[in-house]
């Protein structure tokens, strides 16, 4: 008897009593959509990760100092001065002064985050100016009491029309000089286009505290490393000790949270899949009854000619059918599910974070259910196989 | 040549604990090919037991079996599997069709595991079914048909892959006197177109259709011989007395 034959008599096996089929496979199928959602939803996430950081600049070198304790203590001209020690591989710089909230516009408070920058900011991360003028090199040299807004501020507070007008940081006046280009698609309070730039100057003076904290650019993105030690060496030859100062790259970070991203899915995963070995049980379960059911039906094959390996091979073959189906039902159910969550998250963050299905793990999961068909399908086939013929024929 | 089946010194032994019960007790016989013989005897003599080796379902505990000069007693369970696709055709009491397929895939099966190619199989099983006069019900379930149809499909079943022997175990025993006369014939025609056919069954009215009668009792051959000859029916003495104390 060819294998062509088992499967379609294992088909029509299936067909002839689908509902029990439909719950046998109940398992393998929320299992299947549960390992393809979970693997899709982390994919999604690293790619929306991946997509906020490449927009803000993976060329870039974050550099903190910690000064205390230290024999030198680091000005912001020190910093330069190290930069344009190594045009080959440092480019641009810009001093980072966060300020904690404190934003009155009128009478109202906003929630715009609020940075000290250098000229260079919008270059190095390519932010383009709607209306106005950016900061210039003059406004830091004289502590110019201006500052540049993001394009949600400009139009939640000031109808479109800031420039010109003042807002207060931390009690001082601001007059706004620029408005940014919007830079997401649907701007949010909170979101990237609610924030505000002033010179770092200004804001090291508003602030009371010295810059601690700098952004460099490189000269060639795929020289990361070189740049990285290069930046390195200047520093610890300028503290002369590698202990008052961290760099840390984009690309580290990344690797950081796809890597935290990563073990979360693959627990996550991990926890769908025992769902998988509960639905191979029960696969287990309904053969270990068909073959009680099917004993006679046993006994008069063999008695017409049938081998125990081709009795073993039928009911292996109808597990493994009837899993592999409910594997080929589950990834159906992932995919729905995947396009549903996508539309949710779509509605309630609207931010686009698509969770897509990988094809590893749609081949991985049908994979994985056709295999438990056959591991659990095979107790109860060798079950029937050895069947004594003349008992299964007077079993009733 | 050798005959067809051969029984040397056959017997049967089921251990139930400590007791040994003797199914079958150094029972000797030949078929030849072409032969219609009835096994007969009362219940308990030992007629499913002979049934079931000369079936190749079971072994003999002692003594052989030769089917066609094989000696099945040494032959593993792939080769009594074999063995029974190729030489054996069954006709079972409760007919023992397979409920969810149809006649034409019932009439198949043993077909298929022969690895007869599709067509031929469709071909051949079409043939068997209008052989016993149901070429017009290929598609319909067992259960749409009546006891004796059902037993013209076993019997189709048994014919489509040429056996050399023809087992009918109590092939009336579920049909009503006109349906099992019809069957029997049928079994007749069999015989006269050379199949060997060997019936089981109870019955002396039906055990004198045959040609030839073997009697058991208690495990032994009491009778082997014409079925028209007067001793082949006389009662046996221990029957009779064993049914008068059921009565
Ligand atoms: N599997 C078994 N285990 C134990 N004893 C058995 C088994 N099969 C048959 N026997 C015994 O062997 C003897 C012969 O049984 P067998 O089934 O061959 O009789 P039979 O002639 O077919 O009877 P019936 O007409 O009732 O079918 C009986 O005493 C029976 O109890
Ligand atoms: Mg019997």
């Amino acid at each position: 008897m060819r294998i062509t034959e088992s499967f379609s008599l294992a088909l029509k096996n299936i067909a002839s009593s689908k509902v029990r089929t439909l719950l046998t496979m109940l398992g393998i199928i929320i299992g299947v959509a549960a390992v393809i959602v979970i693997v899709g939803l982390g994919n999604g996430l690293e790619n929306y990760i991946a997509d906020s950081f490449s927009s803000m600049g993976t060329n870039t070198l974050t550099v903190t100092v910690q000064s205390r304790g230290a024999t030198r203590t680091m000005e912001v001209e020190d910093m330069y001065e190290i930069v344009e020690a190594h045009p080959q591989e440092l480019e641009l710089c810009s001093p980072t002064v966060s300020m904690m909230g404190g934003v009155k516009i009128g009478s109202e408070t906003a929630s715009a985050s609020v940075s000290g920058v250098s000229e260079d900011y919008n270059d190095i991360y390519g932010y383009a100016i709607a209306q106005g003028r950016g900061l210039q090199y003059s406004d830091v040299a004289s502590r110019a009491k201006v500052c540049v807004i993001g394009a949600y501020v400009n139009q939640a507070y000031f109808g479109g029309k800031a420039v010109g007008q003042t807002l207060r940081v931390g009690g001082q006046a601001l007059s706004i000089v620029g408005v940014l280009e919007q830079r997401e698609d649907s701007m949010n309070e909170g979101g990237s286009d609610d924030c505000l730039y002033l010179p770092y100057s200004t804001a090291a003076r508003l602030g009371g505290s010295r810059v601690s904290s700098y952004v460099v650019t490189m000269v060639d993105e795929e020289r990361i490393e070189q740049s990285q030690a290069v930046l390195e060496q200047a520093l610890t030859d300028f503290f002369g000790s590698d202990d008052y100062y961290t760099i840390i790259t984009m690309s580290e970070l990344l690797d950081t949270m796809t890597g935290m991203i990563n073990i979360l899915v693959g627990v996550l995963a991990g926890i769908a899949a025992i769902s998988l070995v509960v639905g191979g049980i029960g696969i287990m379960n309904i053969m270990l009854v068909s073959v009680t059911e099917r004993t006679r039906e046993i006994g008069v094959r063999k008695s017409l000619g049938a081998k125990e390996r081709t009795i073993m091979e039928q009911f292996v073959i109808e597990a493994a059918v009837t899993s592999a189906l409910g594997g080929l039902i589950g990834i159906a159910l992932g995919y729905l599910l995947s396009a549903a969550a996508t539309a949710v998250v779509a509605r309630l963050m609207g931010e686009a974070l698509a969770v897509a299905p990988t094809l590893f793990a749609v081949v991985m999961a049908f994979g994985i259910s056709a295999g438990i068909g056959v591991l659990f399908g095979y107790l109860p086939a060798k079950k029937a196989a050895r069947l004594n013929p003349i008992d299964a024929l007077h079993y009733d | 040549m050798a005959a067809l089946v051969t029984f040397q010194d056959v017997c049967k032994y089921y251990h139930m604990g400590d007791s040994t019960v003797v199914a079958a007790d150094h029972i000797s016989f030949e078929i030849e090919r072409g032969e219609f013989t009835a096994i007969v005897g009362s219940s308990g003599s030992g007629k499913s037991t002979c049934m079931n080796i000369i079936g190749c379902l079971d072994v003999p505990s002692e003594g052989t079996y030769f089917l066609s000069g094989q000696d099945v007693g040494q032959m593993n369970k792939n080769q009594l599997a074999e063995v029974r696709n190729e030489m054996l055709g069954f006709i079972f009491q409760q007919y023992n069709l397979l409920p969810k397929l149809n006649l034409l895939e019932n009439v198949e099966i043993p077909l298929m595991y022969a690895g007869v190619p599709r067509g031929e199989r469709r071909e051949r099983a079409l043939a068997a079914l209008e052989q016993v006069g149901l070429g017009d019900k290929l598609r319909h379930k067992p259960m749409e048909l009546s006891g004796g149809q059902q037993q013209r499909v076993s019997i189709a079943r048994a014919l489509v892959g040429k056996p050399a022997v023809i087992l009918a175990d109590e092939p009336t025993g579920a049909l009503d006197s006109r349906t099992g006369r019809e069957v029997l014939s049928m079994l007749q025609d069999l015989h006269s177109s050379g199949h060997t056919v060997v019936l089981i069954t109870h019955d002396n009215s039906i055990a004198v259709q045959a040609q030839r009668i073997i009697r058991l009792e208690d495990g032994h051959v009491v009778y082997d011989g014409p079925a028209d000859a007067p001793e082949a029916v006389v009662t046996p003495r221990a029957a009779d007395m064993r049914g008068r104390e059921h009565t």
